[in-house]
C-alpha cells in the first residue's frame, strides 16, 4: 500500500508541468556554465577558487553548478514542490480526497516528505549528469583538479560527485521539510515559496554581518560553502559534517512542525 | 455485517446506525458554525440534510469524515469512533465535499487513478477496471481522457461522484452533489442515489433542491442556524407537518375573531384563512367559524410538502414576528 501511494506520489509530480519546466531549468544550468567557461577561453581565468581550476576539467562542472545552484535555485525548486505537496493539494480540494480515502495525516507528511526527497535527488542527479557530459565535451576531462593542488583519477572524481550530490540533495531536502511545515499552514502555495525563499536570503544576508556571528551556526546557509570541501584532498571532513549536522536539525523541526500542524489542521 | 477489515471489532453497534453525533460543536474563532447536533443516520437509509445556506451542513459533513475537528462532541461512524476509528470505518465511505477537488492539469482518468492508488480496498491490479467502471457509472466515458483543467461544471461534478463510487461504500455522503448539473444529471444522481440504497448502501445528501430530496430520501434532517431542528423518517415528518385546513370566507375578522376566543391559531391567507390543527380538528374549526357567524366557502385540508415543512422550520422566528399581531392564540392570551 504505502509503497503505492509513494509511487503515485512521484508520478503525480512527475506529470506537473511545473515539475519539468523546472527540472528543464536545472539542466540548462551546468550547459550554460560550461558553455560559458569554454568560451571565455583561456585568458578568463585566473583568480583562486572554484571557477579558476575549471579550465579543462570538465568534472568540476557539476561541483560548482550544484554547488552556485545551492545558494537560490535548488531551494526554490524544493520549495515549489512542498508548497504543491500541501498547500496546492488544499486549494484544489484534493488534500480533502486524500484524508478521506483515508490517508493518515501522518502517513500523508512521511509520503509528501518522501516525494520531496525522491525528486530533489532526481533534480541533483540530474544537474550532475549533465555537468559532466557538458563539462567533458565542452572543457575535457583528465580527471578532477582538487581544490588541494593534487588531480584525482575520473573514477575517483566521480565518486567525488556522487557524494557532492548526496549532500547536495539533503541541504536541499531540508529546506523543503521547512517549507512543507509552512505548507500545512496555508492553502496558498506562493507564501509558502516567498516564505522560504525570503527566509534563504534573508539567512544570506545575516550571514554577512560578522556582528552577528554567534547566529551563522544556526543558519542553515551558512553551512552550504563548507559542502564544496569535498573537492579537497584528503576530504576535511569537519565543516561537511557540520553541515549535515545543521541540517539535519532543520529536516527534523521542519518535519515536527509539519506534523503537529498537519494533525490538528481542519480541512 | 461482515466487513473485510481485519481488525477485531471493539464496539458493535448498539443499533443500526451509520453514523451519529453527540453534541457536535464547532467553532471558527468567535462564530459557532454548529452546535449541539445530535444527528443519526440509520443503516440503509437515505438521508437528506437540508438547511439554508451557512446553517451548518458542509461543517457537520465535514466532523462526520473526519477531516474538520469538532470543538465539542463525539462521532460515531459506522460504529467507530471518530477520530481514532477514522482508518477502519473511513475505507467504507465515498464522499463528496464542498465541491469536486481535482488536479486540472490530469485528465479525469488520471485524477481518478491517482485517487485509486490511496484506497485501501482497492487491490492494485483492480484499479484500472474500478476507474472504468466509476467512469461509466456517472456518464463520463466521453470526457474521461481529456484535462480536468477544461472540465464544464457538470462534468466536475461527476467526476467528483466518480471518485466516491470508486470502491463499493457502505456510506456515501454527498455534499450538494446535483450543484451544476443539468435535469438529465439531477435524474443520474437521482438514479445513482437509488441504486446505492437498494444496494444496501447508507446515503447521507445535502441539497437545496427540496423537491429532490422529496423524490430521494427515505429520512430528512433539517438544519438551522447550527443546529438540529427537526429530523425523522420523511413520511413521518411529513404527516406531523400536515395539520392544517385551508379555509375560504369573505368574513376574515369575524372569523379570526371568534376562532381566538376558542383559543385555535390562525392567520389570514389568500381569500381567507389558515388553521392550524394543533390541539383541534377539522370539524371543530368549522364549528367555530360557523357559529361565529363567518361564512365558509370551502375548507380544504393543508397537505404540506417537504417545501412548507422547511419554510416553516427555517423562518420559524421570521413567522411567529409576522403571526403575533393576527395570531388568535397569543392575542387571547393577551
Ligand atoms: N473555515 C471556516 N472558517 C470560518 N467560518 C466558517 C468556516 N467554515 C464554515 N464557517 C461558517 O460556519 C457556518 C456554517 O457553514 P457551512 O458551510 O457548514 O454551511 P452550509 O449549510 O454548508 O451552507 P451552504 O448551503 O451555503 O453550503 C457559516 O456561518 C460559515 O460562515
Ligand atoms: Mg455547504
Amino acid at each position: 500500500m504505502i509503497t503505492r501511494q509513494l509511487g503515485s506520489e512521484v508520478r503525480w509530480m512527475l506529470r506537473r508541468p511545473r515539475t519539468l519546466i523546472g527540472l528543464f531549468g536545472l539542466v540548462l544550468v551546468p550547459i550554460v556554465i560550461s558553455f560559458g567557461i569554454w568560451t571565455a577561453g583561456e585568458d578568463g581565468g585566473g583568480g583562486p577558487g572554484l571557477s579558476a581550476i575549471i579550465q579543462g576539467n570538465g568534472l568540476v562542472v557539476p561541483i560548482f553548478t550544484l554547488f552556485l545552484s545551492l545558494n537560490l535555485l535548488l531551494p526554490l525548486v524544493a520549495s515549489i514542490w512542498a508548497a504543491d505537496g500541501l498547500a496546492g493539494e488544499a486549494q484544489h480540494g484534493t488534500l480533502r480526497g486524500l484524508l478521506v480515502a483515508p490517508v493518515s495525516r501522518v502517513r500523508l507528511l512521511f509520503v509528501k516528505l518522501f516525494g520531496l526527497a525522491a525528486m530533489s535527488l532526481f533534480a541533483v542527479t540530474l544537474m550532475a549528469v549533465v555537468g559532466i557530459i557538458a563539462g567533458t565535451a565542452f572543457l575535457g576531462s583528465d580527471g578532477m583538479a582538487t581544490l588541494s593542488g593534487t588531480t584525482l583519477s575520473t573514477g575517483e572524481g566521480l565518486v567525488r560527485i556522487a557524494l557532492f550530490v548526496v549532500l547536495v540533495t539533503f541541504q536541499m531536502v531540508s529546506v523543503g521539510a521547512v517549507a512543507l511545515a509552512v505548507s500545512a499552514t496555508t492553502e496558498h502555495p506562493l507564501v509558502v515559496q516567498a516564505a522560504t525563499m525570503v527566509t534563504i536570503i534573508v539567512f544570506q544576508v545575516l550571514g554577512q554581518f560578522s556582528s552577528l556571528d554567534w547566529l551563522h551556526p544556526f543558519l542553515i546557509t551558512t553551512g552550504f560553502p563548507g559542502l564544496v570541501d569535498v573537492m579537497r584532498d584528503p576530504i576535511p571532513w569537519d565543516q561537511i559534517g557540520d553541515s549535515t549536522l545543521l541540517a539535519g536539525c532543520y529536516l527534523l523541526i521542519g518535519t515536527g512542525l509539519a506534523a503537529i500542524r498537519l494533525v490538528t489542521k481542519d480541512s | 455485517m461482515t466487513t473485510s477489515t481485519s481488525a477485531p471489532v471493539t464496539a458493535p453497534a448498539k443499533t443500526a446506525v451509520a453514523a451519529r453525533t453527540r453534541g457536535l460543536r464547532k467553532e471558527y474563532g468567535s462564530t459557532v458554525a454548529v452546535d449541539r447536533v445530535d444527528l443519526e443516520v440509520p443503516e440503509g437509509a437515505v438521508l437528506g440534510m437540508l438547511g439554508p445556506n451557512g446553517s451548518g451542513k458542509t461543517t457537520t459533513i465535514r466532523m462526520l469524515l473526519g477531516l474538520v475537528r469538532p470543538t465539542q462532541g463525539e462521532i460515531e461512524l459506522l460504529g467507530r469512533p471518530l477520530p481514532d476509528g477514522a482508518e477502519q470505518s473511513l475505507p467504507h465511505v465515498g464522499a463528496l465535499v464542498e465541491g469536486p477537488g481535482f488536479h486540472p492539469f490530469l485528465s479525469g482518468r488520471e485524477n481518478l487513478v491517482r485517487c485509486a492508488a490511496f484506497e485501501p480496498l482497492l487491490p492494485r491490479k483492480e484499479i484500472k477496471q474500478a476507474v472504468e467502471d466509476a467512469i461509466e457509472r456517472v456518464g463520463l466515458a466521453q470526457a474521461a481522457h481529456r484535462r480536468y483543467r477544461g472540465y464544464s461544471l457538470g462534468m466536475k461534478q461527476r467526476l467528483g461522484l466518480a471518485a466516491a463510487l470508486l470502491v463499493p461504500r457502505k456510506l456515501v455522503v454527498l455534499d450538494e452533489p446535483t450543484n451544476g448539473l443539468d435535469p438529465a444529471g439531477t435524474r443520474e444522481i437521482r438514479r445513482i442515489i437509488a441504486d446505492l440504497h437498494a444496494a444496501g448502501s447508507t446515503v447521507v445528501v445535502s441539497s437545496h433542491l427540496l423537491s429532490e430530496v422529496e423524490a430521494t430520501c427515505t429520512h430528512v434532517a433539517v438544519l438551522h442556524r447550527g443546529t438540529v431542528v427537526a429530523q425523522g423518517e420523511l413520511t413521518e415528518l411529513l404527516q406531523a407537518g400536515g395539520s392544517a385546513l385551508q379555509v375560504i370566507t369573505p368574513d376574515v375578522e369575524k372569523a379570526l375573531s371568534a376562532l381566538r376566543q376558542a383559543k385555535i391559531s390562525a392567520r389570514p391567507l389568500g381569500d381567507g384563512l389558515r388553521v392550524e390543527l394543533a390541539g383541534t380538528s377539522a370539524p371543530q374549526v368549522i364549528e367555530t367559524l360557523v357559529k361565529g357567524e363567518a361564512r365558509v366557502f370551502e375548507a380544504t385540508r393543508w397537505k404540506t410538502g417537504l417545501e412548507e415543512l422547511f419554510a416553516r422550520l427555517t423562518e420559524a422566528e421570521e413567522a411567529e414576528r409576522g403571526m403575533s399581531a393576527v395570531d388568535t392564540l397569543d392575542g387571547g392570551r393577551r
